[in-house]
């Protein structure tokens, strides 16, 4: 039998698998988790000699099938307090007005302490807090947030709500803050 | 060939700038408070659909649906449409005079404004001075169980020109309300 060049069947599967992985991958909201110490002298562990630095990257995917796991039972316990209920239609309705309004500077406050500043940014509500000992930066999704109380039913925790809101977030930095010992942690969604 | 083309779209940029600043149509409100004792600053610039949406939605005692509750008792029997028509067709000239030594208060009316002012006199040492334009008196819309619609009042200030609402100066802090 004469040898012929050419991919094998197990090949072109996992050419394909790979691909598809690849593909998958990339195409999965990312949410990744940085949380960078800086000055390591003030903490408690002798062995911590130089600064930390952890990464984790984690597909939000996961995260949405695993709330599918969490208790039916655990969950009808949580319930919503009724008061919060009733202010429903008000919190949908500003959030829906906020969303349809054009973009400016909310709200500035200047103290001795912090500044404070609320932008509507598009979609995004952004809130930058400076102050004496932290740096606060906040991307908020307001569609995200809009759509995930409009799904929501007011009456028990749910997980997965947090999830759909971080879908709806921009790439970038989600939440970052800076403090004035060394710590710096950011959410970042990719 | 190609410096007429940039030209005539430079033109054309400029003749259309102003047309699409006209067209943004949005009022905001804005409220400014200082603190003199803190040095704390608080500005905060809301679009009026934004402030009337939560207005209109916010369900709480003697607040609901933007009518306030004015909690007036039973055996008065106040016709406010009938002051506020009175108010609207008096001519120009000083409504209201108040001396004391607590405080000096002053209603006016003034080229289409009602303007009441307050000087305090001990304590905070405020002073206040409300704008109340004519056309927002069309707006003030009390209810039968004396309620007052705040709603529909702040959507006639859509149809006012730019300008100070309330403005408080004291010791302690100063507000500025206004519509632009």
């Amino acid at each position: 039998m004469k040898y012929q060049r050419g991919i094998s069947t197990f090949g072109a599967v996992l050419l394909a698998g790979t691909a598809g992985l690849l593909t998958a991958t990339l195409m999965m909201d990312w949410m990744v988790v940085d949380v960078h110490v800086l000055d390591v002298s003030e903490t408690d562990d002798i062995h911590a000699d130089v600064p930390l630095h952890i990464k984790v990257p984690f597909p939000l995917l996961i995260a949405d099938i695993a709330t599918g796991f969490i208790p039916e039972e655990a969950l009808q316990e949580a319930r919503i307090p009724p008061e919060a209920r009733v202010h429903k239609e008000l919190v949908v309705e500003t959030i829906r007005a906020l969303l349809d309004s054009p973009d400016a500077e909310l709200v500035k406050v200047r103290t001795e302490d912090a500044n404070v500043d609320i932008y509507k940014d598009g979609d995004t509500l952004r809130i930058a807090v400076d102050a004496d000992d932290a740096v606060v930066r906040c991307n908020v999704p307001i569609d995200g947030i809009l759509e995930a109380l409009e799904d929501w039913d007011w009456e028990t925790v749910d997980p997965q709500m947090v999830f759909d809101i971080l879908h709806a977030a921009e790439n970038g930095d989600l939440v970052t803050v800076a403090t004035d010992d060394g710590v710096r942690v950011a959410i970042k969604m990719w | 060939m190609k410096r007429k083309v940039v030209i005539l779209v430079a033109i054309a940029a400029l003749l259309a700038a102003p047309a699409a600043y006209a067209g943004d149509e949005t009022r905001w409100v804005n409220v400014h408070v200082t603190e003199n004792s803190s040095n704390t600053n608080v500005e905060v610039h809301l679009p009026l659909n934004l402030v009337l949406t939560v207005l209109r939605n916010v369900d709480v005692e003697n607040f609901h649906g933007g009518h306030v509750d004015l909690e007036l008792d039973d055996d008065m029997d106040i016709n406010f449409p009938e002051i506020m028509a009175a108010v609207k067709d008096a001519p120009d000239g000083k409504f209201v005079t108040v001396t004391s030594d607590e405080a000096d208060v002053n209603v006016h009316k003034q080229a289409g404004n009602l303007y009441v002012t307050v000087n305090q006199k001990e304590d905070e040492m405020a002073q206040v001075e409300v704008t109340m334009p004519m056309e927002l008196m069309d707006a003030l819309s009390f209810g039968e169980e004396n309620t007052l619609d705040i709603a529909a009042l702040l959507q006639s200030l859509d149809q006012l020109p730019n300008g100070d609402i309330v403005k408080v100066t004291s010791n302690e802090a100063n507000v500025r309300v206004w519509i632009e």
